[in-house]
């Protein structure tokens, strides 16, 4: 195959970005997506430029750490795909890809392709687990769960935190994510104990970070690498609003 | 520690009261469609006996109106829906700034495979409704409520569709109403998210079908009147 | 040095116990005296990092990746083991921990695995306690699956993505500890150095992935959990970016590495289609459970895997190892799949992989029930590969995973530099010479989270006087200028060949190699091939850019200058130990039926490796001694 790559070229969130021009050649539709640009990154190191900077990891779609908005979409053309995961199998010979990093405010570039998506961490530090500390576990049987309860708790939480629903929300909002570790532990009996103090205290971290209001649009479910639903989103306000009515403070 | 930020201050709370205020301007919508489909019903169903003296289309809109104007609950749910509707309005622009801030450096490249054009567009949508409005506001209610210059609130109606291009604006304004509100009852309903999951399984029909009914209903009555 | 790996006294069951009770503690009003760095924010460095800061230690948190919830633990699928017998099927700490010694080839520390078997029911408790969603039966119970080289049901999972969610767990504690200030995190931090100040390990020299700068920190203690070194076959199981790099240089400095060669080759891996493939994507073994795995009979058959009747399919497994079957352990099946390949038996283009069938599965639970058993890796399979395996079979091969060897440790956990702590896979002690699936995530888990905040308080109770350790001495200039100067270096080399080309080609030659079968001219081979690749890379590199920003060729070079290194030791390490057991298989020692062949006679040992400045390796032994099982022929038959 023989693609035409526009990528975005930036030296770090102060300058100014633009799309560069590469051209492929001899490339199998069997390659995955991030394969395609180590080859472009070879031919470049060979000739002593410097290298596009691109965030990857574990290449199998579950570290998130792949952040590439590949013509306009988020991860690339297939629903519900990592960047990773893509393969060249999904272009046509002789396409010609824009290839930019995840856009938003609260994600400001590094260099090219790479962005800084530690907002996200910091919405987890605001409430985003169970306080349990080591040794204090009871036995683990002593807590039925209903199976169906467990299966929808993990739905929520298969969320990988790549960002891909705030890139492609047009208000920027990181609603999906905030919402997907809202629903996994609110869903189960270990994360009542917390559950007025982590939504509010979640959303406000979502706010402060900059991240956009939640206009329920729906586009982040449909890149979500992991089939988050929007259901989530409605949960996280449900929470929302119950905390500020039943919240003891 | 405070942490509660006050319902309206928050990315959620701000929904809140949109969704609030849009339902509210909803309920509106209802009563308004209700009454001015008295419009179109053809004189030839007149004297009805239930409504006593009404002769014809002309007499029963003119009382309806009238009580409108001076029954007075009616005047303070009417101050409600003004408030509703500015609130609506700034709270929308509130978030559209604060979204604008959040999204930083454009896309060069767009896809939008992944949402529907009226759930992205509810500002413009919701701008050409506004303008509506006001053109709307100032056709009728301005000279009929506040200034009193128009007394025969019926012949200003169906004088007023007469003029094929207002029945054009108003189609217009009816179509992004219609638009406006599929998305808008699907969203005020997620951003208040106080219903089960399986009513927000059937949500998202409910919307559709309930704004194509109004807009339909709406849209029906200026063009009727046109050839009337 | 001589090797003391300070096991407690005792009868096995009781040594753990009995460590607790005479270990000494440090006073909660002391600890916040004391600073912890740990390097890794996975499930052993995570867990480590979350645990020790919550009994109030100061930690400081280093990982490469821009968050902690991307370490590489995120990618293990089918589960981890604990001996809870929910299952009434007579498992027990002793039999969890036999399996263990025993899939380990009797090659590992005793008293290591029986406690990691002791506290794996623990460690069940914490992650239910975190929020992990762990499968459960309808009335709400935990529900188990049966993983290789067991013949128990024992292992706990979330899907196929156990892994993730117990990462998650672990990384959900340390963002409550950031939040109340008992954790600082250095994410896209790289760890280039250790530093020694009077013989002990007083902190690291990193590099700011971001910016590029060097800094220096300081701490009275410094743990490890860098993971494995399994990328040096370039194609392997795991992350881009993961590397073997910090324990080098933490073995140049004098921590001794323990059975280098012994690294874990995964049957169930996704095959190469092509030269310029990175990364061979891994299939739960719990596939195994429900999946057989065949080759046709006919070398030349033509037919469409669905179209092969059962008399023309050749269940290798089922037919070599009746009792266990599919669920032999790794190295078994992996060896079995290579035997078919060699012998002309593979499937696909390349005949580089064996097929994994669910069709008799599908035809007794019904597509639904293996859909929520396996869904997710259906869907990962069907991603990579645009098949779709409830249809067809999957096509799977053998591919590098997990490094069995790594940092030596005494029961204690600290390498042979005091203050040094290795946690998870980048320690040596658990697994032996093969590791049983499922007990990768439990090793790291409970080596963080309940061995080292008790073992390392034996170490730190000597510091509650020592003050804040200072970074402005000559230990840390000069490891600063070492780090610096090799950053120089490497830019400095300005060739031709990419990086990732020379890390390709260092990958056959271990693949071919030290990998899942061994021979000694081969390995001689390797060695001279090794070196040779050593100078081209050191002369030929092509590293473009600078030191001063992100500069992922500058990264990439760095770790591969260290597995240049560390391939060299493998191959010598291989090629000392004259026996066949577990991954190390010899071909020269080898049965008539072509099974492993152990020497317990004079390979009852763990080697442990000494750098010697003269870039050679001195060997120390730590004898292996058996009193609670006999070691025996280790047999699936």
């Amino acid at each position: 195959m023989k693609l035409t790559l526009k990528i975005w070229r930036q030296e770090n969130a102060k300058t100014k970005g633009k799309l560069v021009t590469y051209k492929l050649s001899d490339l199998s539709p069997d390659t995955s997506f991030l394969e395609m640009l180590d080859v472009l990154n070879e031919q470049l190191a060979t000739k002593g430029e410097p290298v596009v900077e691109f965030d990857h990891d574990c290449r199998e779609g579950i570290c998130g750490q792949c952040s590439l908005v590949i013509n306009g979409k988020a991860h690339g053309p297939e629903e519900h795909y990592t960047t990773c995961q893509t393969h060249l199998r999904s272009f046509n010979d002789g396409d010609t890809i824009t290839i930019e990093p995840f856009r938003a405010n609260s994600f400001p570039v590094i260099r090219d392709l790479k962005v800084d998506r530690s907002a996200m961490d910091r919405i987890i530090q605001a409430g985003g687990y169970i306080s349990s500390f080591t040794g204090m576990a009871p036995e683990a049987n002593s807590m039925p769960i209903h199976h169906d309860i467990a299966e929808s708790a993990f739905d929520s939480a298969a969320c990988i935190g790549c960002g891909a629903c705030v890139a492609t929300c047009k208000n920027s909002s990181a609603a999906l994510f905030v919402s997907a570790k809202i629903g996994h532990l609110v869903k189960l009996p270990q994360g009542q104990v917390e559950r007025n103090e982590r939504v509010l205290w979640m959303v406000n971290a979502h706010d402060d970070e900059g991240f956009g209001s939640c206009t329920n649009i729906g586009a982040c479910a449909m890149v979500c690498p992991q089939e988050v639903q929007l259901l989530d989103i409605t949960r996280m306000n449900y929470e929302y609003n119950r905390a500020v009515c039943l919240s003891a403070d | 520690m405070a942490v509660k930020k006050g319902l309206f201050k928050t990315s959620v709370g701000r929904k809140n009261l949109m969704a609030v205020t849009g339902l509210f301007i909803i309920f509106f919508l209802i009563i308004h469609l209700v009454g001015n489909l008295i419009l179109v019903i053809p004189s030839t169903f007149f004297p009805i006996e239930f409504w006593g003296d009404v002769e014809n289309t002309h007499d029963m809109y003119n009382a309806y109106s009238h009580f409108l104007v001076h029954f007075w609950p009616v005047t303070f749910v009417a101050w409600i829906l003004y408030a509703a509707i500015i609130i609506h309005v700034i709270d929308a622009l509130l978030i559209t700034l604060q979204n604008r801030k959040s999204s930083g450096e454009k896309y060069q490249v767009t896809n939008n495979s992944t949402s529907i054009w009226y759930s992205r567009n509810m500002g413009v949508l919701g701008t050409v409704i506004g303008v509506f409005i006001v053109l709307h506001m100032a056709q009728f209610w301005l000279p009929y409520k506040v200034l009193k210059t128009e007394h025969d609130l019926y012949d200003l109606v169906l004088s007023t569709f007469k003029v094929w291009w207002f029945v054009l604006i108003y189609e217009i304004g009816i179509i992004a109403l219609g638009f406006h509100l599929i998305h808008g009852i699907e969203s005020a309903h997620r951003s208040l998210g106080i219903y089960p999951k399986k009513a927000m399984r059937i949500l998202k029909y409910i919307a559709l079908y309930f704004s194509l009914i109004m807009a339909i209903l709406y849209a029906i009555i200026p063009i009727i009147l046109y050839f009337k | 040095m001589a090797l003391n790996a300070k096991i407690p006294e005792g009868p096995l069951k009781d040594k753990w116990q009995n460590y607790l009770a005479k270990t000494r503690i440090v006073n909660p009003a002391n600890r916040k005296k004391l600073d912890v760095i740990v390097v890794g924010g996975g499930l052993s460095g995570g867990g480590a990092a979350a645990s020790l800061a919550e009994l109030g230690y100061n930690v400081k948190v280093f990982f490469f990746q821009d968050s902690a919830r991307r370490s590489h633990s995120v990618a293990a699928q089918g589960g981890v083991n604990a001996a809870k017998n929910y299952k009434n099927d007579g498992d027990n700490v002793y039999r969890m921990f036999y399996d263990t010694i025993k899939g380990g080839d009797f090659r590992s520390r005793e008293a290591n695995v029986y406690r990691m078997a002791e506290v794996s029911t623990n460690l069940i408790d914490q992650m239910v306690a975190q929020g992990v969603p762990f499968g459960r039966e309808y009335g709400g119970y935990l529900s188990n699956r049966s993983f290789g080289g067991v013949l128990v049901s024992r292992t706990f999972y979330a899907r196929g993505q156990t892994g993730q969610q117990l990462l998650l767990a672990t990384y959900q504690a340390m963002m409550k500890q950031i939040k109340v200030g008992k954790l600082t995190q250095y994410n896209r931090h790289e760890i280039l150095d250790l530093v020694i100040v009077d013989g002990k390990a007083r902190g690291v020299i990193a590099r700011d992935l971001i910016t590029g700068k060097i800094e220096r920190h300081s701490a009275h203690a410094v743990v490890f959990g860098t993971g494995g070194f399994g990328k040096i076959f370039y194609l392997s199981t795991l992350a881009m970016n993961s590397n073997g790099s910090a324990n080098w240089r933490a073995h140049k400095k004098g921590a001794y590495f323990a059975n280098p060669s012994w690294t874990q080759i995964h049957p169930t891996a996704l095959p190469q289609s092509g030269e310029h493939q990175s990364k061979l994507t891994l299939m739960s073994e719990s596939l195994r459970n429900d999946g057989r795995i065949w080759v046709p009979k006919n070398i030349d058959e033509k037919r469409a895997p669905g179209d092969i009747p059962d008399e023309d399919r050749d269940y290798y497994l089922e037919r070599r190892y009746p009792a266990f079957g599919n669920l032999v352990p790794r190295d078994v099946a992996s060896r079995a799949a290579k035997e078919r390949m060699d012998a002309g038996y593979g499937i696909g283009p390349l005949k580089n992989a064996v097929y994994l069938d669910f069709k008799t599965a599908i035809e007794r639970l019904g597509e639904d029930t293996i859909k929520e058993r396996y869904g997710n890796l259906f869907t990962m399979y069907e991603k990579i590969t645009a098949i779709n395996a409830y249809k067809e079979p999957m096509k799977i091969s053998p591919a590098a995973h997990f490094s069995m060897g790594g940092l030596w440790v005494d029961y204690e956990l600290q390498t042979t530099i005091p203050g040094l702590f290795a946690v998870g896979e980048a320690n040596f002690a658990d697994h032996g010479a093969n590791r049983l699936g499922a007990n990768s995530l439990l090793q790291a888990s409970v080596d963080g989270n309940f061995i080292l905040p008790n073992t390392i308080s034996n170490y730190l109770a000597d510091d509650i006087r020592t003050g804040k350790i200072p970074t402005d001495t000559p230990e840390f200039d000069e490891a600063e200028k070492s780090v610096k100067d090799q950053v120089a270096k490497l830019l400095a080399i300005k060739g031709t060949m990419p990086v990732d080309q020379i890390h390709r080609r260092l990958g056959k030659i271990m693949f071919k190699e030290v990998a899942m079968s061994r021979n000694e001219k081969g390995m001689i081979w390797a060695i001279e091939e090794i070196k040779k690749l050593r100078k081209e890379f050191w002369e030929n590199a092509a590293i473009p850019g600078n030191e001063n920003g992100p500069n992922s060729e500058l990264e990439k070079a760095g770790r591969l200058a260290d597995y240049l290194e560390i391939a060299e030791l493998m191959a010598v390490d291989a090629l000392d130990r004259k026996e066949s057991c577990g991954a190390h298989f010899r071909e020269d020692y080898q049965t008539p039926e072509g099974e492993a062949m152990r020497d317990d006679e004079n390979y009852m040992y763990s080697s442990a490796w000494e750098w010697q400045q003269g870039e050679d390796w001195k060997l120390h032994k730590e004898p292996l001694e058996f009193t609670e099982v006999k070691p025996t022929v280790r047999s699936y038959k």
